[in-house]
C-alpha cells in the first residue's frame, strides 16, 4: 500500500509523537476528580458507597475482620459491592493465612482497581512484601528475616494481645452470665408452654371422643342406608317387568292396528261389492236421472262439478256424458280403482278434507253423493267449506238416500229435514221446486 | 445463504444481502434462510427447510458464522452440498467476564464450535480478514481452503449522504475524538476515556469525544462503570453519546472529527475504519486483531492504548496539515483499492471460482 519513504516518514512522525507523549505524561498526570459534595452524599445514600473518596490510609481499611473487611475493601477500592466469586476468592486467601495487605493490593492493583484509581497510603510496600514472600526459596528466607526483624514488635503485640484477651475473657464471662439468666427465663417459659400443651392435649382428647361418637352414629346411618340400597335389586326387577309389559303392550297395539286396518279393507271391499249389486245400480240409475234433470234446469253444461263421495263414479260419468266438467273424491280405494278403469277423474281422499284444499269460488256445482259429516261442528264446517268453494249462485245437491251404500255411512243420511235446516242456516237458499225426496238442492246466496 | 437473523443496519445482514445480490448478478439462484427477520424486503425461508432445497451435491450453502448455533454445525456434518463458512469472528468470552454472564456463555458457545468447523474441512472458509482465517488454520483447517473477502458494506450510501450535523456539537476549533461501534468491553472504552482526559490535560480542556454506538441492556453494568470512569476522569460533560446516528449524521461526525480513535482490543475486520478511510478522516488506532491488516498503514497504529500517545497524535494531526492530508489520502487509496464494492464483487467472483477448484 504505502511506499517506503511514506513508511519512513510515518515512523519518524510516530517516534516524535511518542516523545511528545512521554513529556506530556510527566507534565500532566491524568486527573482523578472527586465528585461534588452533593452528588457524593447522594451516591453514598443510595448504596452506601462513597464514590467521591479516592484517598485512604491503609489503617482505615484493615480495621474490619473477614467478610466485613472484604466487603469494605470492594466498596472502597472498586467503588462497587463485592461480587460473589471475587469475594469468595479473597476470603479463601484470608483463610489460608494471607495478610489483609495482600487482599487490598489484589483489589487495588487489578485492572478494574487501576481504572478506578483509589490511592491507599502505605499499601504498595506491604503488598510488594506480601507478593515477594511467595517467591520460592528466596521468599521463604525473606519471610524468616522479616519474622526475626519483627520479633520485638511481635512480643509487644503478644503482650497487648494477652491484655486484650483477658479483657475479652472478662467480657465473655459477663456475657455468659447474661446468657445463663436468659436461659433460666427461657426454661420457665418452656415449662409454661408445656403446661399449655398438656391442656391443649386434654382438650383434643375430649374433641376426639366426641368425634368418635359422631363417627359411630355415621356408621349406623351408613349401615341403614346400605340396607335400603339392598332393596334396589327388587326395584330393578319391577322396572324391567314394567318395561317388558310396555313392550308387549306396544306389540299388542300394533297387532290391533293391523287387524283394524285389515277389517277396514274388508269393509271397503264389501262396500264395493254391495255397490255393484244390481239393485243398487238400478237405484242409482233412477236417482241419477232425476238429479240430472234437476241440475240441467239450473246449471248449464259445461259447468264445473265436484262430487264428494263419488263411489265407482256412475254419477260423474253421467254428468260427463251430458257435457259437464265433472270430477270426484272417494276414500274407498276399490271404488276409485273401478272409476279410474272407466277413465273418470277421481281422487282417493276424505271428501271434505279434499274440499278444504279447493280454491275459493272455483266450482259451479258440488254434489254430496257420500252424504255429510255426523257431528254438528263438523257439519257446520262442511257447509262453510261448500259455500267457500262454490261460485256465487252455484248449486249444492246433497244425497239423503237411506239405502245408498258408500264408503261413508253418515248419521245425517236420509234426514232431509235436518239437512234442509242446516243448509238454510249456512247461507244457501233451498230450492224445493225440483221436488226431490231423496236429496236437498240449494243455491249459494 | 444461512444466518441467524436479518435486520436493517446490521453488519452481517448487510454482507448477506449484498452477497446475495452479487451472486444473483453472476447468474446463481440464491435463497435466504434465517431464524428471524425484521423489515427485510426479501423472501426468507425457515432454516429447517434448507435440506429440501438442496437438489445437487454441487449446490452451495453459505453460512454466516457469527454466533454459537448448533443447527448449522449439524447441517454441515450431514448435508450433501458444498459448504462455505463465511466467518465474521466471535469476540473471545474473556472480554465480558465480570460484565455479563450471558455474553460470556454466548461467546464461549460460539468459539467452542471453531474446532468442529475446522475439523470438518469445509470446501471454503471465507473470512473477513486473514486474522479471522487464522482461527481455522490454527485449528488444523487446510490453508488452501481459506480465502479472504472483506465484508460488503454500505459505505457508498454514506458517501452519497448529505451531512447532517444538527445533533452534533459546534466544532468551533475544539479538538474532537470520534469512536464508532457498539459499547462493549472489547472496544476498550476506558482507554478511550483516558485518552480524552489526556487531551484535555495536555492539549485543550474543551476537547470532546463523540461516541457513536449503542449499549446492549445486557451490558448495563459496563455502561455504569464507564460513566463512573468518566466521572473519575472528570470528562462526563465532554462525552457526547449518539446511540442511533443516521447515515447523514455519521457522515457529519466523520467530517467534524479530528480523527477516528479506534482503541478496540478485538476486531474481526472493523467496518468503521473503512468508513473513515472512504471519507478521508484520519485514524488513530490500537494495532490489535484485524486492525493492522484493515488499515495497511493508512493510519497511526500503535501497539498500546496509551492515553498520552493518543493525545499527542491528536495534537500532531491538528498542527500538521501535511500529515493529516497524507493519512487522508492513504485511507482513501486503501478504500478504493481494497474495499470499494467493485473490488469486493471481484473478490466474491474469485472465491466462487476457487470453490469450483477445491476437491470435494
Amino acid at each position: 500500500m504505502s511506499s517506503d519513504p511514506t513508511d519512513e516518514y510515518l515512523e519518524r512522525v510516530k517516534s516524535e509523537i511518542r516523545a511528545e507523549a512521554d513529556a506530556a505524561r510527566l507534565r500532566a498526570p491524568l486527573p482523578r476528580k472527586a465528585l461534588p459534595e452533593s452528588s457524593t452524599a447522594e451516591a453514598a445514600r443510595s448504596d452506601g458507597i462513597d464514590r467521591g473518596r479516592l484517598d485512604y490510609a491503609i489503617g482505615e481499611l484493615t480495621g474490619l475482620q473477614y467478610v466485613a473487611f472484604v466487603d469494605n475493601a470492594f466498596r472502597a477500592l472498586l467503588k462497587r459491592p463485592a461480587d460473589e466469586p471475587g469475594k469468595d476468592r479473597q476470603l479463601r486467601l484470608l483463610a489460608v493465612g494471607a495478610g489483609k495487605a495482600e487482599v487490598l493490593g489484589n483489589l487495588r492493583f487489578s485492572s478494574e482497581g487501576r481504572r478506578v484509581g483509589v490511592r491507599v497510603r502505605g499499601l504498595l510496600p506491604r503488598y510488594a512484601l506480601a507478593k515477594m514472600v511467595r517467591i520460592p526459596v528466596i521468599g521463604y528466607v525473606l519471610e524468616w528475616l522479616l519474622a526475626l526483624a519483627a520479633v520485638p514488635l511481635l512480643l509487644r503485640h503478644q503482650r497487648g494481645a494477652d491484655t486484650q484477651n483477658a479483657a475479652r475473657f472478662h467480657d465473655v464471662d459477663a456475657h455468659l452470665a447474661r446468657r445463663a439468666e436468659e436461659l433460666q427465663a427461657l426454661a420457665a417459659r418452656f415449662d409454661e408452654m408445656k403446661r399449655e400443651l398438656d391442656e391443649t392435649r386434654a382438650h383434643f382428647a375430649v374433641r376426639a371422643e366426641s368425634l368418635e361418637q359422631r363417627a359411630t352414629t355415621l356408621e349406623l346411618r351408613a349401615q341403614a342406608l346400605s340396607d335400603s340400597i339392598s332393596d334396589v335389586p327388587d326395584l330393578r326387577h319391577h322396572i324391567l317387568a314394567v318395561n317388558h309389559w310396555s313392550v308387549s303392550l306396544q306389540r299388542s297395539f300394533t297387532e290391533i292396528d293391523e287387524a283394524a286396518k285389515a277389517d277396514a279393507e274388508r269393509v271397503q271391499s264389501l262396500i264395493a261389492a254391495m255397490y255393484g249389486a244390481p239393485d243398487a245400480i238400478a237405484d242409482r240409475e233412477a236417482r241419477g236421472a232425476r238429479w240430472l234433470a234437476a241440475l240441467q234446469a239450473r246449471a248449464n253444461a259445461p259447468a264445473r262439478v265436484l262430487d264428494l263421495g263419488s263411489g265407482d263414479g256412475d254419477w260423474i260419468a253421467r254428468l260427463g256424458t251430458h257435457g259437464y266438467d265433472a270430477a270426484g273424491v272417494e276414500p274407498n280405494p276399490f271404488l276409485v280403482a273401478r272409476a279410474r278403469e272407466r277413465g273418470l277423474t277421481v281422487v282417493i281422499d276424505e271428501p271434505f278434507a279434499w274440499l278444504a284444499r279447493c280454491a275459493d269460488e272455483d266450482l259451479d256445482v258440488i254434489t254430496c253423493s257420500g252424504g255429510l259429516p255426523g257431528n254438528d261442528d263438523a257439519l257446520a264446517d262442511a257447509f262453510a267449506q261448500l259455500r267457500r268453494a262454490l261460485k256465487p249462485g252455484g248449486w249444492v245437491l246433497i244425497d239423503c238416500t237411506r239405502s245408498q251404500a258408500t264408503g261413508v255411512l253418515s248419521a245425517s243420511r236420509g234426514d232431509v229435514a235436518r239437512t234442509s235446516r242446516a243448509v238454510a242456516a249456512s247461507g244457501f237458499s233451498l230450492d224445493a221446486s225440483a221436488s226431490l225426496t231423496d236429496a236437498v238442492l240449494a243455491q249459494r246466496r | 445463504m444461512l444466518l441467524p437473523g436479518l435486520a436493517p443496519y446490521d453488519a452481517v445482514s448487510n454482507d448477506t444481502l449484498s452477497m446475495t445480490a452479487a451472486l444473483r448478478a453472476f447468474g446463481h439462484d440464491v435463497t435466504l434462510f434465517a431464524l428471524h427477520t425484521k423489515d427485510i424486503d426479501e423472501p426468507v425461508q425457515p432454516p429447517e427447510t434448507i435440506e429440501h432445497w438442496i437438489e445437487s451435491p454441487d449446490d452451495v450453502v453459505i453460512y454466516h458464522y457469527c454466533t454459537g448455533w448448533e443447527f448449522p454445525l449439524q447441517l454441515f456434518r450431514r448435508m450433501k452440498a458444498r459448504r462455505v463458512l463465511r466467518y465474521h469472528n466471535i469476540t473471545p468470552p474473556e472480554f465480558f467476564e465480570g460484565w455479563s454472564a450471558g455474553y460470556v456463555a454466548a461467546c464461549a458457545d460460539g468459539r467452542a464450535q471453531l474446532d468442529a468447523y475446522a475439523a470438518m474441512q469445509c470446501e471454503l472458509y471465507l473470512g473477513d480478514s486473514p486474522f479471522n482465517n487464522r482461527d481455522f488454520i490454527e485449528r488444523g483447517a487446510d490453508p488452501a481452503r481459506c480465502a479472504v473477502l472483506p465484508p460488503f458494506h454500505h459505505v457508498e450510501q454514506l458517501l452519497a449522504a448529505d451531512p447532517d450535523a444538527r445533533r452534533l456539537p459546534d466544532a468551533d476549533g475544539v479538538p474532537m475524538l470520534l469512536m464508532v461501534g457498539r459499547i462493549a468491553p472489547s472496544k476498550n472504552d476506558f482507554a478511550l476515556i483516558d485518552a480524552l482526559a489526556a487531551c484535555r490535560e495536555t492539549l485543550d480542556p474543551r476537547a470532546r469525544l463523540l461516541r457513536v454506538g449503542k449499549l446492549d441492556p445486557n451490558l448495563a453494568t459496563y455502561g455504569i462503570a464507564m460513566r463512573e470512569h468518566m466521572r473519575v476522569r472528570g470528562v462526563e460533560q465532554h462525552v457526547i453519546a449518539l446511540e442511533d446516528a443516521s447515515g447523514a449524521e455519521l457522515r457529519a461526525a466523520y467530517a467534524a472529527a479530528d480523527a477516528l480513535v479506534m482503541l478496540s482490543a478485538h476486531e474481526g475486520f472493523c467496518v468503521p475504519l473503512i468508513e473513515a478511510m472512504a471519507l478521508g478522516t484520519p485514524i488513530i488506532a490500537l494495532g490489535s486483531s484485524a486492525i493492522p491488516w484493515t488499515l495497511q498503514g493508512a493510519g497511526l497504529v500503535w501497539d498500546e492504548a496509551d492515553p498520552y500517545i493518543v493525545a499527542s497524535s491528536i495534537a500532531r494531526l491538528r498542527g500538521d496539515p501535511d500529515l493529516r492530508a497524507l493519512l487522508s489520502d492513504l485511507g482513501m487509496a486503501r478504500y478504493r483499492s481494497a474495499f470499494a464494492p467493485p473490488v469486493l464483487i471481484d473478490g466474491l467472483r474469485e472465491a466462487m471460482a476457487r470453490l469450483d477448484t477445491v476437491p470435494a
